[in-house]
């Protein structure tokens, strides 16, 4: 029972850590503007 | 394309080693550019398939290539040991290898090329490469080169594929602060935006060999970076070996270079450029232009990268156009990320 309690606990914990680093996290941002035009490479 | 040149009897001779997917798209550059091609593959029909057609020839031996004007290595990795071999005879020597350890040793081969008067140039494909080519062709529109950040997405032929999950399961090795640093390989994700159609792929450290021929190429810059894309089977499954076989003929890569610095008056500026196709043909165009303006102009002996000022005379990215290459540039505000 002990054991379980414990289990329940450190997932709980767990959970709560993953939540927070998950919404305070910074991911990747895509572009929101702007895009990819063909340049030429002209000889120097 | 331009038209095909024709092939005189005085054209200079190509020995091309390594005949698969790559290597088969090298050698109808090299015909296409007027030179003979002498080939060889341990699987002789790769090469009697891709050089007989065009009016090649193939040989038996690896040995009997060393008569050639330049060798090209586009078998898997490693180079080094062969690449020396052709370098103790004078025979200048262009390596698509992108196999870091590989990358390391034939890096250690400049007292040899300068011994025996001849050149080469390592890391001669899409990345490194391509890469280097648009990392320069960046680099001299700033004043000051602070940091370079590379990404790459797909793979050439199934020996290229190999190479890439080894890499992602390997050390990654980065150039951060005037250090290296070697994180573990499929860690650091970065949401990146290749130029189209590639477009965004999530890409992680991988053992890659950019910021190493990129900190000779650019030796004042503190941080550089190279991530590849993955997906999340792609990074579970890198420490095994490979569960399901490559893709047979490739598929299509883009890669993506960011430099950042200052302008003249001090000003910070983030430059982005790339390409995108398929990841042999972008390899195979680089290489071809390495080896075409390596005959024709010439290079000082020693080890050279693409990115290094010794062969920008060599115009490699405009004749890497030349064979199809197609560079694009980022037209919006870059913004920082977490690199």
């Amino acid at each position: 029972m002990k054991t379980i309690r414990r289990a329940l606990v450190a997932l709980s914990l767990a959970g709560t850590i993953a939540g927070v680093l998950r919404l305070r996290g910074k991911g990747g941002v895509p572009p929101q503007a702007g895009g990819w035009r063909e340049v030429s490479v002209p000889p120097k | 394309m331009s038209e095909p040149a024709a092939v005189s009897e005085s054209a200079p001779i190509v020995g091309v080693i390594g005949c698969g997917v790559t290597g088969s798209r090298v050698v109808a550059h090299l015909v296409h550019l007027g030179y003979r091609v002498a080939a060889f593959d341990v699987l002789r029909g790769n090469a009697v398939s891709c050089t007989r057609p065009r009016g090649g020839v193939v040989v038996e031996r690896v040995t009997d290539l060393a008569a050639c004007d330049l060798v090209m290595l586009c078998l898997p990795a490693p180079h080094a040991e062969l690449a020396a071999q052709f370098l103790r005879d004078g025979t200048p020597v262009v390596s698509l290898g992108d196999d870091l350890d590989d990358l390391r040793v034939m890096l250690g081969l400049t007292d040899l090329t300068r011994r025996h008067g001849t050149a080469m140039i390592i890391g001669a494909g899409m990345a490194p490469g391509l890469s280097g080519l648009i990392a320069r062709y960046l680099a001299d529109q700033l004043a000051v080169v602070d940091e370079l950040h590379v990404a790459i997405h797909g793979t050439a032929g199934p020996a290229c594929a190999r190479q890439h999950h080894d890499a992602l399961g390997g050390t990654a090795l980065g150039w951060h602060h005037d250090m290296w640093i070697e994180p573990p390989g499929g860690s650091g994700r970065d949401l990146v935006w290749f130029p189209e159609p590639v477009e965004a792929h999530d890409c992680y450290r991988a053992a890659l060999g950019d910021p190493l021929l990129l900190h000779e190429a650019f030796p004042s810059a503190s941080r550089i970076s190279a991530r590849v894309s993955a997906t999340r089977r792609d990074r579970m499954t890198s420490r095994l070996p490979m569960l399901t076989p490559p893709h047979a003929t490739g598929d299509t890569g883009a890669v993506r270079v960011e430099v950042r610095g200052a302008d003249e008056r001090g000003g910070r500026v983030t430059l982005i450029a790339g390409a995108a196709a398929r990841t042999a043909d972008l390899t195979a165009a680089v290489a071809a232009a390495a080896a075409s303006r390596m005959l024709e102009q010439g290079v000082e002996p020693g080890v050279h990268t693409t990115g290094c000022a010794t062969v920008s005379s060599l115009e490699l990215l405009h004749h890497a156009t030349m064979l199809g290459v197609r560079v694009q540039e980022f037209t919006g505000v870059a913004r920082a990320t977490g690199w």
